[in-house]
């Protein structure tokens, strides 16, 4: 009987070790003098010292910031005093230190293992220097989305203002002359003044036109993708090969992201980078759509902050999609983006 | 009543208009201008008695043009216009030393009259 106690306790305790061998999570264990009692492989891997080098030396020394050593070590001391902690039991966000020395951010929780005795305290760290810049990316992304709403609006505002509002108050002068006219007698000036408004008006109509297919075309709204890139295509000063394989029509945020991506990429093909062709290529197929629009222009594009590729870039991850620009020196630019259908911000879904 | 108009506007419609208007009802349009650098140029070289001054231009806050104008050619009474509405304009217009303000879309020879008198 006592042998078949002692097997079950010797493989509880391999299965144990085998556990925190294989954590991905560092798993330290601390002794209430503040000295490594244990220390997993994965502790070992991400702060860089063997298990040897650290075990019964003082984990402040080893694994905790310079700076914010003296914190801990009164920490500790006050727990052991009074049995109050403000880090055991929950998640917090503090900076570890490898043993070249380098600091980085950690996500830690400690607790203290209820054996008795002098108290053991075990932290389960992980590195998450990663999740944080990608926060900060996401952050600044949003912020830019933010930012060219923002700036499209303003621009709409003056938009409107310079152009039709403008014609408008002129057309509504001249009506008001030409009423002055026939009043006294002036039909001829009349009816050149009313020439002139007809003029005004036509040109604030076109432009009250431009503006509104700018903010979202009609013809995307109606027709669907196929029928608005080849009205794109056929606006541009130059000849643009269009090949669109879409079945059904998609939902409306990815149409319009794909519509504005080939809509920017031939507006800087035409404005920035002195094309003379450019292709459009769109291939749908339910789920997924991708596109690619190269020119032949003279490359060089870039995807600086607040350039109308970044603006892409930032609309298409939104949805969850991928963004690409090619644009070498002298060999033309190619601005590509893949949609999926139903993928959410971080690219579930769907 | 003054006679002689510089017409200060950045849109060559409206100063068509304008200069149509006034001169219709007996205005000598003396000259034109379509910035605050130009507009202080022909004052001082046009010596208008009147300047329809538009606040939006593209190098120079109008308001600021009005008070600069009421100081060195006191003797050229400033009408403010603009294509924004009245609620927006004539509380800039405190101590600017504009004789008034008229929406563009409602300029007339009787409501330059009225601001004058």
């Amino acid at each position: 009987m006592g042998d078949g106690f002692r097997d079950e306790a010797r493989e509880s305790a391999a299965r144990l070790r085998a556990t925190l061998d294989a954590a991905l999570d560092a798993v330290i264990t601390m002794d209430h003098e503040g000295r490594v009692v244990d220390f997993n492989p994965a502790a070992e891997r991400i702060f860089g010292y063997s298990f040897d080098e650290v075990v019964g030396r003082e984990m402040a020394e080893l694994i905790v910031p310079p700076s914010l050593r003296e914190r801990h070590r009164s920490g500790l001391a006050r727990y052991l005093d009074e049995r109050a902690s403000e880090v055991l039991g929950r998640r917090i966000e503090i900076i570890g230190m490898r043993r070249d020395g380098s600091e980085f951010p950690v996500e830690l929780t400690i607790t203290r293992i209820p054996i008795e005795g002098p108290p053991l305290f075990t932290g389960h760290l992980r590195d998450i220097t990663e999740r944080l810049e990608m926060i900060d990316d996401l952050r600044a992304s949003r912020a830019r989305l933010v930012a060219a709403a923002d700036a499209a609006r303003r621009r709409l505002e003056r938009d409107l203002h310079d152009g039709a509002q403008q014609r408008l108050v002129a057309t509504a002068l001249d009506l008001r002359l030409a009423r002055e006219e026939l009043e006294a007698g002036e039909p001829e000036r009349a009816g050149e003044l009313l020439a002139a408004v007809e003029d005004e008006l036509m040109k604030a109509t076109a432009e009250l036109r431009e503006l509104a297919r700018g903010l979202h075309p009609a013809v995307l709204t109606r027709h669907g993708l196929a029928l608005a890139v080849k009205t794109l295509a056929g606006r541009a000063p130059f000849p643009v090969e269009v090949s669109v394989d879409a079945g059904s029509r998609l939902p409306q945020p990815i149409e319009a992201a794909v519509y504005f991506v080939v809509a920017e990429a031939l507006t800087n093909a035409a404005r920035h980078a002195e094309a003379s062709s450019a292709e459009i290529r769109i291939l749908a197929d339910g789920n997924d759509v991708a596109v690619a629009v190269s020119d032949d222009g003279r490359g060089g594009a870039e995807l600086n902050g607040g350039s109308g590729l970044a603006g892409l870039r930032d609309r298409v991850a939104a949805l969850g999609g991928e963004f690409g620009l090619t644009s070498e020196a002298g060999t033309g630019t190619e601005v590509r983006a893949r949609l999926r259908n139903g993928a959410d911000a971080d690219g579930r879904g769907a | 009543m003054p006679s002689n108009v510089l017409i200060v506007d950045d849109h060559p419609g409206f100063r068509a208009s304008a200069r149509r208007l006034l001169a219709s009802h007996g205005y000598e349009i003396v000259g034109e201008a379509a910035s605050g650098k130009e507009a202080l140029e022909a004052v001082r070289s046009l010596e208008p008695q009147l300047v329809l001054l538009d606040v939006g231009l593209p190098d120079a806050d109008g308001i600021e043009l009005a008070r600069a104008l009421s100081e060195r050619h006191p003797e050229a009474r400033v009408v403010v216009v603009s294509s924004r509405d009245r609620e927006e304009v004539e509380p800039l217009l405190d101590g600017a030393g504009a004789a008034g303000f008229i929406p563009k879309a409602e300029l007339s020879a009787s409501a330059l009259r009225d601001l004058l008198d």
